[in-house]
């Protein structure tokens, strides 16, 4: 069957198997900056937004979603022209191997469009589905909150 | 990974009433799909069909004369976002829903999806059995309104061949009510180990009557009888509290899996049915 996304605000068409969940059928189709890790929505390496909600992209079936925004990492910046939150992270030090970094930040994006001002319990909550294995979460939380004095200030400097 | 090999097609109906005929002409090959998170994680490998419930505009929370209405496709995310159920039974239902699963898993359980595959563990399906929750079964030109106990007794897997949660109707409990979840966790994110919720009503500290549900067993939740005959006609103390503490651990249904023991289960049982009891007598005081 065929289904149309619009990926990152371009629209996209990919001919899919009707039981194939959307990790998959993204990363076939070039988007290898989603990670993918347990396959049970445990682990959150494959967080993508649809709609603007973080949801595990191992878990929902890619017919399902046919039609839908989709916005993977690289949606909300780039290497010259990083998302706040993307240059917090390295500069604070929340990043190591960068596997969960992707989707931590997906959530962490999801969060602050929601609540600009969000508490560490807030932001605690809202990173729960996001497993690290190296950084640990202090500086992921740090990185955050960074990143919300960033986005206040209006520059990424 | 190809997680449902056997999948020929999937359908998008618009209306209840199509939705019920897919179901019927497929039959037990057939699958309705709520949020997708259960048959993900453990495909069905004889389903050959699946229909998605996303264009039935059955994600809501709404206020009625009836109840609170709960749309089937609406997601724990949307409970917690609800004002209603902000303010519902004095907000202890609203403390519960974010303790659930993950923020992601939260963005796609939905409570159609939960009451219709009753997992062992579902936290949703234990919530709902404390609040003696109403289940709208519809077939697009007939809705029926089952207690949720009854939903259950009948063999609810073979309801659903037939008809598909609607809604469900949450009762607006008067201030005389008393409802309390607990769920006991290894971590913040793990699946409930054990969980419990009661509702109790009461004149003063007398109990009038009772309802006490159990779940993450490890089998699924059900609504412990004797427990609520147990505190009817009782008086909150901390002695009742010890009491039926002691009583639940001695007549609850639990057993032991992979994950805990049913002598840990039976432990935790009265540690809840304990503290539910004293949360119960200072909303009293
Ligand atoms: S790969 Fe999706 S949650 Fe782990
Ligand atoms: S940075 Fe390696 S898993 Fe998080």
């Amino acid at each position: 069957m065929k289904v149309k996304y619009i990926i990152n605000g371009k629209e996209e068409e990919y001919e899919i198997h009707p039981g194939e969940v959307l990790l998959d059928v993204l990363r076939r189709n070039g988007h290898s900056e989603i990670k993918g890790n347990c396959y049970l929505g445990t682990c959150g390496a494959c967080t993508v937004l649809i709609d603007g909600e973080p949801h595990t992209s191992c878990t929902i079936l890619a017919a399902k979603v046919n039609g839908k925004h989709i916005t993977t990492i690289k949606g909300i910046g780039d290497l010259n022209n990083p998302h706040p939150l993307q240059k917090a992270f390295v500069d604070v030090g929340a990043v190591q191997c960068g596997f969960c970094t992707p989707g931590t930040i997906l959530s962490a994006y999801a969060l602050l469009k929601k609540n600009p001002n969000p508490t560490d319990e807030d932001i605690k909550k809202a990173l729960d589905g996001n497993l690290c294995r190296c950084t640990g979460y202090v500086q992921q939380v740090e990185a955050v909150k960074f990143a919300v004095k960033l986005l206040k200030e209006g520059k990424d400097e | 990974m190809l997680k449902l090999k056997g999948i020929e097609e999937v359908y998008y109906p618009q209306t209840i009433k199509e939705t019920v005929d897919i179901l019927r002409s497929h039959g037990d090959l057939a699958e309705v799909v709520g949020g997708g998170l259960d048959i993900s994680v453990f495909p069905n490998p004889r389903i050959k069909f699946l229909i998605f419930l996303d264009n039935l505009n059955l994600s809501y929370v709404k206020d009625s004369s009836e109840g609170i209405k709960i749309g089937a496709m609406t997601t724990i995310t949307n409970l917690i976002e609800s004002d209603l159920i902000k303010d519902y039974m004095g907000g202890c239902v609203h403390s519960v829903l974010p303790e659930i699963a993950t923020e992601l898993l939260r963005n796609q359980i939905t409570v159609g999806g939960s009451l219709g595959k009753r997992e062992p563990y579902s936290d949703i399906v234990t919530l709902l059995y404390g609040l003696n929750g109403k289940i709208v079964l519809s077939d697009g030109e007939w809705d029926e309104i089952v207690s949720i106990n009854d939903f259950y007794k009948e063999n609810f897997k073979r309801l659903l061949k037939e008809r598909i949660i609607k809604e469900v109707i949450l009762e607006k409990y008067p201030k005389d009510y008393f409802f309390s979840m607990k769920r006991y966790v290894r971590n913040a994110t793990d699946i409930a180990l054990f969980n419990m919720a009661t509702l109790l009503k009461t004149e003063g500290k007398m109990i009038t009557s009772a309802r006490v549900a159990a779940g993450s067993r490890p089998k699924p939740a059900y609504l412990m009888q004797g427990a609520g005959e147990f505190l009817k006609g009782r008086e909150l103390s901390e002695d009742l509290a010890e009491e039926f503490g002691k009583f639940v651990e001695e007549h609850i249904e639990v057993g032991t899996d992979t994950r805990t023991t049913e002598e840990y289960r039976k432990n935790l049982s009265h540690i809840y049915a304990k503290r539910i009891l004293l949360e119960a007598l200072e909303a009293a005081k």
